[in-house]
């Protein structure tokens, strides 16, 4: 493990590109949800789960993207954050349930 | 605001007379004086240590409190500490002794030990180490102020809102336990992190995850429980002020709130919270065991499953505290279920440990003494949380003596025995000094006989009728007799306390040095360093060749551990004022919210962001020392 941190220094570079592609469809993402609040587009019943579809969408860009996921040596990250949602959903849906 | 300014004014005032006075000199003399090198420090030993003290405060005051309650049961109809004092009273010894005495202690050791098993020179983040530590700090000295400004909480450890809300607890006493717990919990929080990241970033070349010392491995899953498990509590915590401080209605049913959402936060947050404070305890139980066994520690890998296993479940069972609100048989029964078959890893571990002394060469040391206790004791306390885990046995014993003898049999039995154990051993590898073992051994004889006549006949207590959290009693129910013996009881703990400070008070003044091996039977990467350890851990980072590395390097007949690295200049971070600082702003805030003094509140939080601010534009990366080379007659 303790090589594996060593690699992340000389990780591969990366391009600018991906990096504002990401930029541009979180903000346009972000621009289409204010959007489809105050406008008629989208039927009413479907702007809540419209919505949480463009949120999950930006943490994926967001997480891959900006922080990096998708390199090598990320085992744990990716296991602490499973370990959380899984938490964090057992714990909703208990309560939801109950 | 003026008593604000009077007060800063006389701490200048105090310093000036106590250093002599200010002059071009006075800030070279602040800085280099003792005080403020504790102050500032960033050292993960000296953290610890820090812990140490400010956790055994804690542990005192918390067993001030318990005292007085078992000094008001002790005779029926007594009118000693009555109605809100009493409510008081117990509120406060719950709080006090699980979030600022049985968690600094922990993290106690764990600053103490963690960094030196896993062969490394400090923490991932010393800065946040220190953040932390004063975070919890100030946050319990908030928590405590409010005996003297306006009344403690009352509404019990685990402030349910239907006791907790403004029109059940008028007063500040609430609000000093919402911002209290808040602050020591960012400061618990950022503990928990650091070692995480300690523990997978810091490892000496060749200490993989399964050579790693058994307190490591609890410290790190304990420290997993932290990150999941505190975010539930900071958010109840947040909802409960904002009812209490500025009129929602989160947990007010006559406005639409749901005071049973209070529950659920609280114990998805509550009964981790009880895991991470046993598992550090096994963790202990289990090096000391070993140790004083003279033996590896029997089924490693089995150790290490149950470990994580006991976390992984500890999130599926906090319903088990709610089985009387009526959430149904079908949830009832699932919890129940998933709450028995915690036992199964804890069992595993009770015989791990039975397996590790049996045809062991056991030293009956202090430490061994308290693992030996601990066993049977936490095995009664085990046993009861199985017949708690029952629902319609549950109705019969809830909110009953026998359910407080039950938590008191695995908290003080299992996580308060355990530290001591933790304290005995490791304290030369802190202090180097040994603890005297005369009065060690008079210190645990008198505890544990104390603790089960106080605890175990709370068992009948419950049975009989007496509820819990009642500061009274009626006479020819046939409960006198019982409280009487279990007041006594207390007697035996505090006498076993006193001897444990006298102890303290000795081997400060004139104990025995301790060697770098204190007990010449050290397993593990710590006793393989000088006794206190030099600023630097090691001097070259050890090369580790198996399991309990130490005993490795001792049974292939070498002195000392193969360095990893040759001898050279060390790498080392600066002390800094900013988390103290950063600290007091947060308890200047919350001083302001609970008196209700928006402007007070803003201050502290001005502090806190200048703090931050100077954080962010620090550009001191630290200095580099030489360390002295062991092999050229350097002074180890």
């Amino acid at each position: 493990m303790a090589k594996e941190n060593n690699q992340a220094i000389s990780r591969k570079p990366e391009s600018a590109v991906k990096h504002i592609l990401s930029f541009v469809l979180m903000i346009a993402f972000t621009a289409a949800a204010f959007y489809i609040v105050v406008s008629d587009v989208v039927p009413s019943g479907w702007v809540i789960p419209l919505l949480l579809v463009f949120a999950a969408i930006q943490v994926f860009l967001q997480l891959f993207t900006f922080m990096h996921l998708d390199q090598k040596g990320t085992a744990f990250y990716t296991f602490f954050m499973i370990a959380g949602i899984f938490i964090a959903v057992i714990s909703a849906v208990g309560i939801l349930l109950m | 605001m003026p008593t604000l300014i009077v007060l800063l004014v006389l701490a200048l005032f105090l310093a000036a007379i106590f250093t002599g006075g200010y002059n071009k000199q006075f800030f070279e003399r602040v800085r280099s004086s003792r005080t403020w090198d504790w102050l500032t420090t960033v050292d993960h030993k000296k953290i610890g240590i820090l812990y140490l003290m400010a956790g055994l405060f804690f542990f005192i005051i918390g067993g001030i409190e318990a005292t007085l309650m078992r000094l008001q049961l002790f005779a029926p109809g007594n009118e000693l500490f009555v109605g809100r004092t009493f409510n008081e009273l117990l509120t406060m010894h719950g709080t006090t002794m699980i979030f600022l005495a049985a968690m600094p202690l922990i993290f106690a050791i764990m600053n103490a030990v963690v960094p030196l098993q896993i062969g490394a020179r400090d923490v991932a983040f010393p800065f946040l180490n220190s953040l932390g530590f004063w975070l919890f700090f100030f946050g319990g000295l908030l928590l405590n102020l409010s005996w003297i400004f306006g009344g403690a909480p009352d509404a019990g450890w685990t402030s349910y809102t239907g006791l907790a809300l403004n029109e059940y607890s008028p007063g500040p006493g609430v609000d000093f336990y919402v911002l209290g717990l808040q602050i020591s919990g960012i400061g618990t929080l950022i503990g928990g992190l650091n070692f995480l990241v300690t523990i997978i970033n810091m490892r000496a070349p060749g200490m993989t995850f399964l050579r790693l010392p058994l307190f490591t491995w609890t410290a790190f899953v304990t420290s997993g429980l932290i990150l999941f498990a505190f975010p539930a509590l900071t958010v109840a915590l947040l909802m409960l002020m904002f009812d209490r401080l500025f009129g929602s209605n989160f947990f007010d049913y006559t406005m639409g709130g749901s005071t049973v959402i209070w529950e659920h936060l609280f114990w998805i947050f509550g009964h981790p919270e009880v895991y991470i404070v046993i598992l550090p305890a096994f963790g202990i139980m289990s090096d000391v065991i070993s140790t004083f066994s003279k033996k590896r520690l029997f089924g490693y890998n089995s150790m290490v499953f149950a470990t994580v296993l006991i976390g992984f479940l500890g999130f599926m069972v906090w319903v088990h505290h709610m089985f009387t609100v009526g959430l149904g048989p079908i949830t009832n029964s699932v919890f129940a279920v998933a709450t028995m078959a915690i036992a199964v890893p804890t069992g595993i571990k009770v015989f791990n440990w039975l397996f590790t002394m049996w045809g062991g060469e056991i030293q009956f040391k202090t430490p061994m003494l308290w693992a030996v206790g601990f066993i049977p004791t936490f095995v009664l306390g085990g046993m009861t949380g199985v017949m708690l885990a029952l629902p319609p046995a549950d109705y019969q014993y809830q909110d009953s003596y026998f359910v407080v003898a039950h938590f008191h049999y695995v908290l003080v039995g299992g996580t308060v025995f355990g530290l001591f154990a933790g304290i005995y051993y490791w304290w030369p590898k802190m202090f180097g000094q040994m603890l005297s073992e005369r009065l060690g051994k008079w210190h645990f004889w008198t505890f544990l006989i104390g603790f089960h006549l106080t605890f175990f006949p709370q068992h009948f207590l419950g049975l009989f009728g007496m509820p819990r959290r009642v500061f009274t009693y009626q006479t020819n129910v046939g409960l006198e007799r019982i409280n009487e013996i279990s007041t006594i009881g207390v007697a035996g703990m505090v006498i076993g306390t006193i001897f444990f400070l006298i102890n303290i008070v000795y081997t400060l003044r004139k104990g025995k040095k301790a060697e770098a091996d204190a007990w010449g039977l050290g397993r593990t990467l710590e006793w393989s360093i000088p006794s206190p350890p030099p600023e630097y851990n090691f001097a070259q980072t050890p090369l580790v060749r198996g399991f309990d590395a130490l005993w490795v390097e001792k049974e292939a007949g070498n002195k000392s551990m193969t360095p990893s690295e040759p001898l050279g200049s060390i790498h080392m971070p600066s002390p800094s004022y900013i988390p103290i600082l950063m600290s007091i702003g947060f308890f200047i805030a919350g001083f302001g919210f609970i008196v209700r003094g928006i402007p007070a509140a803003a201050i502290g939080l001005v502090v806190v962001f200048a703090a931050l601010f100077l954080r962010s534009f620090d550009y001191d990366h630290g200095y580099h020392v030489e360390p002295e080379d062991p092999e050229k007659g350097g002074k180890e």
